[in-house]
């Protein structure tokens, strides 16, 4: 990250006093059951002949913070591809609210802000532009739009790097970047993909922040990531996806149980492999 | 110290022999090429010796001349990678002296300098012709060969320097292009001299210049001594000399200059504003055309596909003159021609943002608004090249009875085009360039399936332009009021083909969009 320095300085005067951890503990749990923000039901997805969601259900309850971790491969992406509508699954349903993401596109896609992982973005755009395309394809007016930028901007630290190229931002900016994009039409429902790959850990509570806010208004957030650590502290509830399956989801405490997340991941996920095999590994060679 | 420079240089060569064996077999058949034109060349310098004196010496020293070019050009048309770049011995912490004299002395142990040795030596028959002239002809052979072998190297690393980013190579190889087409005409110029009466006149008349320059002064001192001039043989080798020390001292300063500057990186600039989408309305179609004006000035891909597109008809023209087509009847084609090329250049637009495209998809974009903002900066192009070039067309052709034609035509090639061009992005994308790949890179796969594509779009354009064609050609015939029927006939059918395009266009991408997403992942 090539300005640290100075997004730590706008970070910590855009919320003078705020103590970063402190909502994680005091999260109360639901006291009625809330509506339902986004549903799955028997999502299937083959490619050629291997199976990379194998019929998936899952709920979340609007204003919820949702993590789905997984080793690499389980289908997270596959998933949060047919839940924004860039993939179209083989079988199954995903429900915005009560409109179907695969039946009602237009309308579904309009409460949704997507990041997707690893597809390519207008990079020979620069930031100011990408944000605007952005704006302006969801149906803002250019005022808005403009309005927007600035204040996506501000809140994310690129105020100085709007006027460069895309292609120029280093991976954890264009994240940022993307992240700011997502949220420009401020949808019901945000679906990230990653969001926190590559991203410096300064800005990476400074997007934490962000998004908890937007939840306590009641916007849902719906993220990926293979970090343990990272989904149990920030999400309220999990889903453990292995080989394309939900092996457990609820809440965080449900899923978890006594012991740690990662604990129970890697107890769902076919327990710790012993490394048996490199004893020569601890007999060095000098 | 030379030692280890000229042993480095030999290990160099060695390596290049140390490839898979299909690669060798490549390499060997590019040096038996090279050597089969080597001999050629010596056999016909050689043969020289047996004409007269002044038609040897003009044909010698053009041909020197041409060759010194060549060595000066190549390394900066190629982009060869540099070995030897000075940059890599900056840490060795050698003096700057005995660094520029040891990589420039390496450089003397390369394939294209034992080719100009080769040549050198075949001077030394072409010039046995008085003692006079076979001692200058020896001395001359280390002059040209120095001479070309320094050039070559100062081309080599002004190159690396001028094309150490990917934007520069890229632009490096669309300006060698547009050098070899500007240089038709003066090819078509050298087609036109009657060589058998005035070839000799000719050559000589560039010889008598090109020979006090440094161009040619180390190739023609020894023919001014077999011609017995001993004042200009004289003179000639001092010029040729002299100028062995400039660009040695150019080479030493090249090297110092290395030796304290990092490898150039590419300037990120700043952009104030918004550029385009200030200017296009805020909406879908606006910003959507927006971007691809932004992207057709920033992406190599389109400014490759649009830098060449005036070139093509160039070249038509001058080949359809050569082959005795009046200049005035020529007049006519360049526009309709840039037309077609100008529409079909978004005939695989889709595939070019890879996947990039999910935007649209999230964004919901309908198809409508995403064929029309893909459309509209080639009509906001395209429409002044066809009413401005058909109106100078009109006036070189020297009448302007032929202007709605024009107008019909090339107007009905543009717009059936892009209509075409909106069914065909949507409904056959095949794999392209990818973003920030050079625009010369070969995309993955592609095949039979793009060249059918491309093929059938072209034959479908044509076929739809073939009546305002024909009643243009009436029109020429000596129908006048044909020219009319032609501008009625090519607006009609480009307008019906370009909204009934769109509209299907529109259709299929709505149908499509997952799929032409899921197309881009796959490329």
């Amino acid at each position: 990250m090539d300005s640290g320095g100075a997004e730590t300085a706008s970070t910590a005067a855009a919320r003078p006093g705020r103590p970063t951890r402190s909502r994680a503990a005091k999260k109360p749990a639901p006291a009625a059951p809330r509506e339902i923000a986004l549903r799955l039901d028997g999502l299937v997805k083959r490619f050629d002949d291997t199976t990379a969601v194998a019929g998936i259900d899952l709920a979340v309850e609007q204003g919820s913070f949702y993590g789905i971790v997984g080793p690499n491969g389980a289908g997270k992406t596959t998933t949060l591809s047919m839940v924004s509508g860039l993939l179209r699954p083989d079988a199954g349903s995903v429900h915005i609210g009560d409109l179907d993401v695969w039946r009602d596109p237009v309308a579904a896609k309009r409460l949704m802000g997507v990041l997707p992982d690893k597809l390519r973005i207008f990079d020979r755009l620069t930031g100011g532009q990408l944000l605007y395309y952005n704006g302006v394809l969801r149906g803002l007016d250019r005022a808005t739009v403009m309005l927007r930028s600035r204040d996506l901007a501000a809140a994310f630290g690129l105020e100085d790097s709007l006027g460069r190229l895309v292609s120029d931002y280093s991976a954890g900016m264009t994240k940022k970047l993307s992240l700011a994009a997502a949220m420009i039409h401020s949808p019901r429902l945000l679906v990230l993909d990653e969001p926190f790959e590559a991203v410096d850990p300064v800005s990476a509570a400074n997007v934490i922040e962000i998004l908890r806010r937007y939840v306590t208004a009641g916007g849902t957030v719906v993220l990926s990531s293979h970090t343990m650590n990272l989904i149990e502290r920030i999400c309220d509830h999990v889903a453990i996806i292995v080989n394309g399956a939900v092996l457990s989801s609820g809440t965080m405490a449900e899923v978890r149980g006594a012991a740690t997340l990662e604990d129970r991941f890697v107890e769902l996920a076919g327990g710790r492999r012993a490394a048996e095999g490199l004893e020569w590994l601890s007999s060095f060679s000098d | 110290m030379v030692e280890q420079f000229l042993g480095l240089k030999l290990r160099l060569l060695a390596g290049a022999f140390r490839r898979n064996p299909w690669q060798l077999v490549g390499l060997v058949f590019a040096l038996l090429y090279g050597l089969g034109t080597s001999v050629l060349v010596i056999a016909g310098l050689v043969s020289l010796r047996f004409i007269d004196i002044e038609v040897a010496r003009s044909a010698e020293v053009v041909f020197g001349a041409v060759v010194l070019v060549l060595f000066a050009v190549l390394p900066l048309v190629l982009g060869l990678d540099d070995a030897l770049d000075p940059r890599r011995f900056a840490l060795f912490g050698m003096s700057t002296t005995r660094l520029s004299v040891g990589l420039g002395l390496a450089a003397l142990l390369s394939v294209p300098a034992l080719v100009i040795l080769l040549i050198a030596l075949a001077l030394i028959a072409t010039w046995s012709r008085t003692g006079l002239s076979v001692g200058l002809a020896i001395g001359s052979v280390p002059v040209i060969v120095v001479t070309c072998v320094l050039t070559a190297r100062i081309a080599t690393s002004v190159g690396a320097v001028l094309l150490s980013t990917r934007r520069a190579r890229d632009v490096t190889m669309v300006a060698g292009l547009l050098l070899i087409v500007c240089a038709l005409p003066v090819v078509a110029l050298l087609a036109r001299v009657d060589w058998a009466t005035d070839g000799v006149a000719v050559l000589s008349r560039i010889e008598r210049v090109v020979s006090w320059s440094p161009l040619g002064a180390a190739w023609a001192s020894a023919a001014d001594g077999a011609a017995g001039d001993a004042t200009g043989a004289t003179w000639k080798l001092v010029i040729a000399v002299a100028w062995i020390g400039v660009l040695a001292a150019v080479w030493r300063a090249l090297v110092a200059h290395a030796l304290v500057t990092p490898p150039r990186q590419a300037a990120r600039r700043r952009y104030a504003g918004l550029g385009w989408f200030d200017r296009l309305p805020a909406t879908p179609i606006g910003a959507i055309a927006a971007r691809g004006l932004t992207y057709w000035g920033r992406d190599g891909r389109y400014g490759m596909s649009l830098a060449i597109i005036p070139f093509i008809p160039a070249v038509m023209v001058v080949a359809l003159h050569v082959g005795g087509v009046p200049l005035a009847q020529l007049a006519l084609l360049p526009v309709p021609v840039i037309c077609l090329f100008l529409s079909w250049a978004v005939h695989n637009d889709v595939s070019f943002d890879n996947t990039a495209l999910w935007l649209h998809l999230a964004a919901s974009v309908t198809g409508r608004n995403d064929r029309w903002g893909r459309l509209l900066p080639v009509l906001l192009l395209g429409v002044p090249v066809v009413v401005v070039g058909s109106m100078l067309s009109a006036w070189a052709f020297g009448s302007w009875a032929v202007l709605p034609s024009l107008i019909g035509v090339s107007g009905c090639i543009l717009l059936s085009g892009l209509g075409l061009s909106s069914i065909m992005s949507a409904a056959f994308p095949y794999p392209t360039v990818r973003p920030g790949d050079s625009p010369f890179a070969q995309p993955a796969g592609g095949g039979s399936a793009a060249g059918l594509v491309q093929a059938f779009s072209f034959l479908l354009i044509l076929a739809l332009s073939a009546p305002a064609v024909l009643f243009g050609a009436f029109g020429l015939l000596g129908w006048p009021g044909w020219h009319l029927w032609s501008l009625v006939a090519g607006l009609g059918v480009g307008l019906l083909a370009l909204v009934l395009g769109t509209v299907a266009g529109a259709r299929v991408y709505d149908r499509r969009s997952p799929a032409l997403l899921a197309a881009a992942v796959r490329n």
